[in-house]
């Protein structure tokens, strides 16, 4: 198909030439995708196959991806590629389900929360419905499984429970001899993701033992601590599996120093996303420039653009006043204030125009 | 007469305009992005539609249609998509597709070099004699202030031969040919222009006048002939366009001395007494790029250009509060002032003011 051209590199040449972009095959992308939207170049597209409600602010969506996908292991995760409200974004979720059910039936699973106030975890629950369809990256991360068959320590918070959930889904095929360990912290019972799946696994495949801790039940509050340890037979042989907020990975640390293990026994993932800087924070702060691997200090309000020039570097620039957009590029994170208008970006990804942004507390910028 | 103004009533123009400004961009959203995705989707049925029917054009009607359908997409790629895109009118989108620095239009003119040239130079000089490279493109003499020899007599042929190789031209532009001429720069300054240019030049003609006819090889001279008619449209319609922007009569000049130091203030004054727009049906607003609203694009050059007309009104208030011209007319009217500017400039000063013409407009 047209994702052939991409491949071969006299087509390639050929495609800059009559379509001017690098990407010729999107130049098609506009029809493909009214005909049928599976059918896009420009990304791997997904469809949503069905929605189910895992918790009251959980659900899991079933994706079928196109066949260009590549697969993934488990305890991988992918980029999604949504538009709301006319605007691209980027998040990243974790492949719940196993690289078997992909193999088979071509789907995969996302198990998605909302954060509070987030904005497109939200307007996926509100907005994405089966038959819609959304872009998906490939998989990446080395959240990977054990090499051989050691004994396992699982620690998940919240939704952190995700890759778990892959992970434990392959390991109980194979079928993993070794003992394997669960502690699973969560709200209350009510917040339990993935509770029929672990249940199932839990009854089938004796070498696994779950504990589920709910973490705001009245008086008894089972945040983690040293007694929830007890009951796992030689602990400091294990290979531990962390996911979870990073109060629950800090806290962790903490409580298996004492065992003594080495780093590659323990593996860790985070969810955190940047969050917005307070509102109070004085302007400037430790700019990054990535690409050129440069670092700097700014305080006050000068530009980036400024800030750039006297560190040496040249990004390109023109009018210096906000109207041509020749500075235009890539903020990676960070909170930037718009000169302009006075207001003040968000703290992931996007463009900025550098002659006209103030940043407020530490920005990474992609120059 | 227009008002001058003092400071302190350009700081309130610039407030009244950054309003404007900020009410539409925070309501950007589904409705812009469906609007550019829509355009886009007729740019390419357009597109494929004409290169397709092209081969057919050995029966006459076909051959219209074909010329006509890829001229129009050409035009609406141009005007549209590409000259609003790389504005970074549809930045905030975030789609790469669509992102001012990336974007490379169907035309000879490299974007990086049109962002430098157009972008830059011309969006923040507007009609600043001897800053802004566009006045006249440095082949036209259109206003007093610079002075008549007698090569000028003959512009009118200067002006058929740009407009008919438009995209040339404005591939050109960046070259600087009458200072290389003033021998103030030499052709190695300008190498990495000039490589860029044969690239993408080259480009532009293996497409159109190469790959396509020899793909079609029995009816070559007819996909050529169709394929040449259609960038004559686009040429033909865009330099008229954006001919009507700036050189209508009532279009004010800027010297280099007035923009000293110059406030956020004087530049939008600037940018709304430089430009001139013409009415039209939705049809001529889209086929120009909005350009049609000129005096919107230069005040607000980011702002995704559909929205020009729902918020000309207020501009045009604007104006009248503060005592601005705002220039509009039909697209007739307009042009014919562009080609009586055209006309008379053409003329020694003192033999246009004897015959009562034109006298230019500097603020
Ligand atoms: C490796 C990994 C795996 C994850 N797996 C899961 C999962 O399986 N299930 C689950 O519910 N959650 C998962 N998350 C967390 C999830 O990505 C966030 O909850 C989600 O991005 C919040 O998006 P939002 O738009 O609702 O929040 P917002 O508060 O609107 O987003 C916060 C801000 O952070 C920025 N941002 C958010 N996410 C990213 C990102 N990934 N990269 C760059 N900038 C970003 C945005 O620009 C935004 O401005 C995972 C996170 C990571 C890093
Ligand atoms: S340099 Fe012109 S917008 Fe920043």
């Amino acid at each position: 198909m047209l994702s052939t051209i991409e491949k071969s590199s006299p087509l390639r040449w050929l495609g800059k030439q009559l379509f001017n972009r690098n990407d010729p095959a999107g130049f098609f992308d506009p029809l493909l995708t009214m005909i049928n939207p599976m059918w896009a170049q420009g990304f791997v597209a997904a469809r949503i196959e069905s929605v189910i409600d895992e918790t009251p602010d959980t659900r899991t969506f079933l994706l079928q991806p196109s066949s260009r996908w590549h697969g993934f292991r488990a305890g991988q995760h992918i980029n999604i590629i949504v538009d709301s409200d006319g605007v691209r974004h980027h998040r990243t979720f974790t492949v719940s389900s196993t690289p078997a059910q992909w193999r088979t039936d071509g789907t995969i699973t996302l198990t998605i929360k909302r954060a509070p106030g987030g904005r497109i975890t939200n307007w996926m629950h509100d907005h994405l419905q089966a038959g819609a369809t959304i872009g998906i990256s490939e998989a990446f991360g080395d959240f990977d499984l054990p090499a051989g068959p050691s004994p396992l320590l699982y620690i998940a918070g919240g939704s952190g429970i995700t890759p778990v959930l892959s992970h434990l889904a392959t390991l109980a095929d194979s079928p993993y001899a070794a003992p394997v360990s669960l502690l699973y912290y969560v709200r209350t019972e009510a917040d339990v993701i993935g509770a029929e799946i672990l249940n199932s696994l839990a009854a089938n495949w004796p070498a696994l033992t779950v504990s589920i801790f709910h973490t705001e039940v009245g008086d008894d509050s089972q945040h983690i601590n040293p007694s929830h340890f007890k009951n796992i037979p030689e602990l400091s042989e294990r290979q531990v599996y962390l996911c979870g907020p990073k109060g629950l990975m800090d806290r962790v640390d903490e409580l298996l120093a004492p065992f003594g293990l080495r780093d590659d026994q323990i593996n860790k993932t985070f969810f955190s996303a940047p969050t917005s800087v307070p509102l109070d924070t004085p302007l400037g702060g430790a700019i990054t420039f990535t690409r050129s691997s440069v670092n700097v200090e700014s305080d006050g309000d000068a530009p980036l653009l400024e800030i750039a020039e006297a560190a040496d570097l040249t990004p390109a620039y023109g009018c210096r006043m906000g109207i041509c957009h020749q500075c235009s590029c890539k903020k990676t994170e960070g909170t930037v204030i718009n000169r302009l208008t006075g207001k003040a970006s968000g703290p992931g990804e996007e463009t900025i125009q550098l002659c006209i942004s103030v940043p407020q507390g530490p920005v990474s910028i992609d120059i | 007469m227009t008002a001058k103004l003092n400071q302190q009533q350009l700081d309130s123009l610039a407030a009244d305009l950054d309003a404007i400004r900020d009410s539409v961009r925070a309501d950007l959203g589904e409705r812009d992005a469906k609007y550019i995705r829509r355009i886009i989707r007729l740019h390419r049925g357009l597109e494929i539609g004409g290169r397709v029917m092209m081969p057919f054009g050995f029966i006459p009607p076909v051959f219209a249609a074909a010329v006509a359908s890829l001229g129009l997409a050409k035009i609406i790629e141009n005007m549209e998509i590409g000259h609003n895109v790389m504005h970074g009118q549809y930045d905030w989108m975030n789609d790469p597709s669509l992102q001012s620095q990336t974007y490379e239009w169907d035309t000879v003119c490299t974007s990086e070099s049109w962002r430098q040239t157009h972008n830059f130079e011309h969006h923040t000089y507007t009609n600043v004699i001897g800053k802004d490279r566009d006045y006249g493109y440095a082949l036209l003499r259109l206003s007093d202030d610079s002075k008549w020899h007698p090569g000028h007599s003959l512009q009118f042929i200067n002006y058929i031969l740009l407009t008919v190789f438009f995209q040339w031209g404005v591939g050109l532009h960046e070259l600087e040919s009458e200072r290389i001429r003033r021998r103030e720069i030499g052709l190695t300054d300008k190498r990495d222009f000039l490589k860029g240019f044969f690239r993408k030049g080259g480009r532009q003609a293996f497409k159109d006048y190469v790959f396509f006819p020899l793909i079609t090889f029995p009816v070559a001279p007819i996909v050529l002939a169709g394929n040449i008619s259609a960038n004559l449209i686009r040429n033909l319609w865009t330099s008229t366009v954006i001919f009507c922007g700036h050189f209508t009569e009532d279009a004010e000049t800027f010297s280099e001395a007035s923009i000293e130091n110059e406030s956020r203030g004087h530049w939008y004054y600037r940018q709304l007494l430089g430009s001139s727009n013409f009415t039209g049906s939705k049809w001529v607003h889209i086929l120009s790029g909005h350009l049609s609203h000129q005096i919107e694009h230069h005040v607000f050059p980011d702002l995704p250009a559909h929205r020009y007309p729902e918020i000309a009104p207020q501009v045009e208030a604007i104006c009248h509060k503060y005592g601005l011209n705002y220039n509009t007319g039909s697209f007739g009217s307009q042009y014919r002032t562009v080609l009586k500017r055209i006309a008379h400039f053409s003329l020694p000063d003192r033999l246009r003011l004897k015959l009562g013409g034109m006298t230019a407009k500097q603020a």
